[in-house]
């Protein structure tokens, strides 16, 4: 059911999988052992014919619902400013995860990784760390800017070009109720049915959905932040435009018909409200015309 | 007008003073013999305290239920056979789903007032069983279980288990994501059942999990039998409540002998029917403004679907709290499996909770060899030991309802949810050895203090010429003495003009002999 909102709540929520990740790619690295390892399998096999793949790896999901595009190369040389500035201390100079010197823990490398996940991670605000020893990155305002954030995907992405790129996703065909199907079958088991994320096994948390923009949903289908699996080739770009656009309609703004919606908190909330307002106020009332003696 | 009767004799009073109420109570009379009966009703005396009206919101929301559910079930279908939805929402626009979840959803938004209906019996049913449970805790701190009530207290028992069973028999109806679940652990516990589990699971299913005729059958049981059987044992109920008389609190002119209060005409009635309304109202408001069990936005139960976070309604969480935290232990042994994970917290724990409930007037006497025959209630504080002992079985089963949202605490206070699951075993653990002694020590000395819970009235101190002081409580205030009216007996026939009893200025308040 539903779950907590307020972004702060969530903000924790990402909790250890923060570095994990991203720490794969770091298991050749010295320094601790991540505790958490995201897969970067892709989750399912392909049902869709709209999906191309190039020597095994995926290139395409069907570029009419969703447009996938590489960051301006000419962001470039601003990119790799930035990157020093803010991302070499952990990631290290060429991105490839072995920090500065004097640094310790385990740290993922970008290299390959997509602008998509770039993008997602700065944009989303959990990069950079607010202290990279730490476990935590939960989303909070984002640092850089959109423009600087694109630059350092273009840079790192300099390095070794790959997929998937930025998403455009074009919602106007979007298909809620296909959206709705998907959303119950791949998403709810950790972010609920009502899209309000909630705390998973191990101080991992799968976070909210309630105020997160369409594009970074696509990337976070298209490139499985922390425990979440990558959703790459069981879902097509139009699957994927159905998910984003229930997710930013009907989640994001529910219309709750029914009056207030208690929070989405579920029983939980109804129960309260049941018990405090229902019961008690009218037992107060109870109070007030009996005889107290 | 003048007296207009067919046989043109004329009644000896004519319509009288009340007119034509008067005049339809002597033909009522007249045919029925009724007056003498209803004169000792309307007679009957009900001792007036706030929280005795705590029973009546549990009937009043009775009353909600009843009504409210008949609508519900003309338009709801309960049937498992499934056909795609095209109705008023979209999101679920072309889905495959029970006839149930189509009809629940239609009724919802395409039913004038349905969603209200909806959600007024929804709220109802919170409230319910959850003054049920206040009016349980009034009783049982009070001690009006005792002698000669245990009859009442059994059939209260029973009441709230039947309560419990019909709330989730209710929300299991609608067959939406997060009630098939729930449906789902209900199987899961009664195959945990100890050698029978299979047999029973698949008697009540009618097969394996989920079947076709689960829906269909919950429904009679939710709105033919469960129902039924609580409206006979509510009868029961209220009629040995008017047969024994209520019980009331010591007081000013209060003794064993006596019943102290209002009539139940017109003071009483007037009362509770006022109290009607005003949970009708409440519930009402509810129903209107605060949304429940938004079932469009969970999709139709499909097995191959799961949504994270699911809890069942508040009154069923300390299962839910029970089954979540309890270690996965399990027998396996001679050919059979025991899952004493499902089979300890979902079966023995109720069991004893509620054998506990039925048999606790019975033990009380045990201990206290008490055989009287009792109509005054205790203050909580004067028996501390039992004050202890319920408060310690509420403790336990506050930290069970906790427990139930441990994904909800860990995500709200942003711990890893182990934690929270250890946590929650030790505190539901140790809750009740806490509670008990705190309670204990509490009631103990409030029972101590003179005059606790009454308004404090100021001590004259004097001093004399040889110098000693004196103090003097002053008189208690005029609103805390009990007035009353002088027993009256109870007359056995209507003088339609009436004794010329002059009208005293009171609260109506009277004391007859039991």
């Amino acid at each position: 059911m539903g779950r907590v909102r307020a972004s702060w709540r969530v903000a924790g929520a990402v909790g250890l999988l923060a570095v994990a990740p991203l720490a794969l790619a770091a298991r050749a690295g010295a320094g601790p052992r991540p505790i958490y390892q995201t897969t970067r399998h892709d989750a399912g096999t392909p049902n869709s014919d709209v999906v191309v793949r190039h020597h095994g790896v995926v290139t395409s999901y069907g570029d009419s619902a969703i447009t996938y595009s590489a960051p301006p190369a000419t962001l470039k040389a601003l990119g790799y400013a930035l990157y020093l500035e803010n991302c070499a201390t952990c990631h290290g100079t060429q991105a490839n995860g072995v920090p500065v010197a004097g640094t310790t823990g385990a740290y993922p490398n970008l290299v390959g990784l997509g602008p998509a996940t770039i993008d997602f991670w700065i944009e989303s605000g959990r990069m950079p760390a607010t202290d990279p020893r730490s476990v935590e990155a939960p989303r909070r305002p984002p640092r850089l800017t959109h423009h600087q954030a694109l630059a350092i995907a273009a840079w790192i992405n300099s390095l070794d070009p790959s997929y998937p790129g930025i998403p455009t996703v074009h919602l106007r065909g979007g298909n809620v109720a296909t959206g709705m199907a998907l959303f119950a079958l791949n998403c709810a088991a950790c972010h609920t049915i009502e899209g309000d994320g909630d705390a998973l096994a191990r101080s991992t948390f799968a976070p909210s959905l309630r105020h997160i923009p369409a594009t970074q949903v696509a990337e976070a289908i298209r490139t499985g932040p922390g425990n979440m699996p990558r959703f790459t080739g069981n879902l097509s770009d139009y699957q994927v435009r159905d998910i984003v656009k229930y997710v930013t309609t009907e989640i994001q703004h529910p219309r709750n018909p029914g009056g207030f919606g208690l929070g989405g908190l579920g029983p939980v909330g109804e129960g309260f409200v049941a018990l405090l307002v229902g019961v008690a106020g009218l037992a107060l009332i109870a109070f007030w015309v009996g005889e107290r003696q | 007008m003048s007296d207009v009767s067919p046989s043109g004799a004329a009644r000896p009073h004519g319509r009288g003073r009340y007119g034509r109420v008067s005049q339809a109570v002597t033909e009522l009379d007249e045919r029925l013999g009724v007056a003498r009966g209803a004169r000792t009703f309307l007679d009957k005396i009900f001792p007036d305290h706030w929280s005795f009206m705590l029973g009546e919101i549990v009937l009043y929301s009775f009353v909600v239920l009843l009504a409210t559910g008949v609508f519900l079930s003309l338009y709801y279908v309960p049937s498992s056979t499934v056909v795609t939805y095209h109705g008023s929402y979209l999101p679920l626009d072309g889905m495959p789903m029970s006839q149930a979840y189509a009809s629940t959803v239609d009724l919802s938004f395409a039913v004038r007032a349905g969603l209200l209906m909806r959600q007024m019996h929804h709220w109802a049913a919170d409230i319910f069983i959850g003054s049920m449970v206040v009016h349980m805790a009034r009783v049982f701190f009070t001690g009006a279980f005792r002698k000669p009530r245990e009859l009442n207290w059994t059939i209260g028992v029973t009441l709230l288990t039947l309560a419990i069973v019909n709330g989730f028999l209710g929300y299991s109806l609608p067959d939406d994501l997060v009630s098939g679940t729930g449906i789902r652990i209900a199987y899961s516990i009664l195959l945990s059942v100890p050698l029978v589990g299979t047999y029973l699971a698949f008697w009540v299913f009618g097969g394996n999990f989920p079947g076709t005729v689960v829906l269909e059958r919950f429904f009679i049981l939710h709105v033919l039998v469960v129902p039924l059987v609580m409206l006979g044992l509510v009868g029961a109920h209220l009629a040995l409540l008017v047969r024994q008389k209520h019980t009331q609190f010591p007081g000013e002119g209060r003794t064993e002998e006596n019943v102290v209060g209002t009539p139940m005409f017109p003071v009483f009635m007037a009362k509770t029917t006022g109290f009607l309304l005003v949970v009708t109202g409440v519930i009402a408001l509810l129903g209107g403004f605060a949304q429940i069990n938004p079932i469009w936005q969970f999709g139709p139960y499909e097995a191959s679907r799961i949504s994270y976070a699911v809890q069942p309604d508040w009154y069923m969480a300390f299962l839910d709290g029970a089954l979540r935290i309890f270690p996965s232990w399990s027998f396996h042994s001679f050919g059979h499996t025991i899952p004493l994970e499902v089979t300890i917290p979902a079966v023995v724990l109720p069991g004893l909770l509620f054998g506990l409930a039925y048999a606790w007037p019975a033990l009380e006497r045990r201990v206290t060899h008490d055989d009287a025959i009792h109509h005054l209630l205790d203050r909580p504080s004067a028996r501390p030991r039992r004050t202890a002992a319920g408060v310690a079985v509420l403790a336990l089963l506050a930290m069970l309802f906790v427990a139930s949202s441990t994904d909800v605490i860990a995500n709200f206070f942003h711990l890893s949810l182990n934690t929270v699951l250890w946590a929650m075993r030790v505190l539901v653990l140790i809750s009740p050895f806490v509670a008990y002694p705190i309670a204990y020590a509490i009631a103990r000395e409030m029972h101590a203090l003179h005059g606790a819970g009454k308004r404090k009235t100021p001590n004259v101190v004097t001093r004399s010429a040889e110098g000693t002081y004196e103090a003097t409580p002053a008189p208690a205030f005029v609103d805390d003495v009990a007035e009353e009216l002088a027993p009256a007996p109870v007359p056995t026939f209507i003088e339609e003009e009436g004794p010329a009893v002059a009208p005293r200025p009171s609260r109506g308040t009277r004391a007859v002999d039991r």
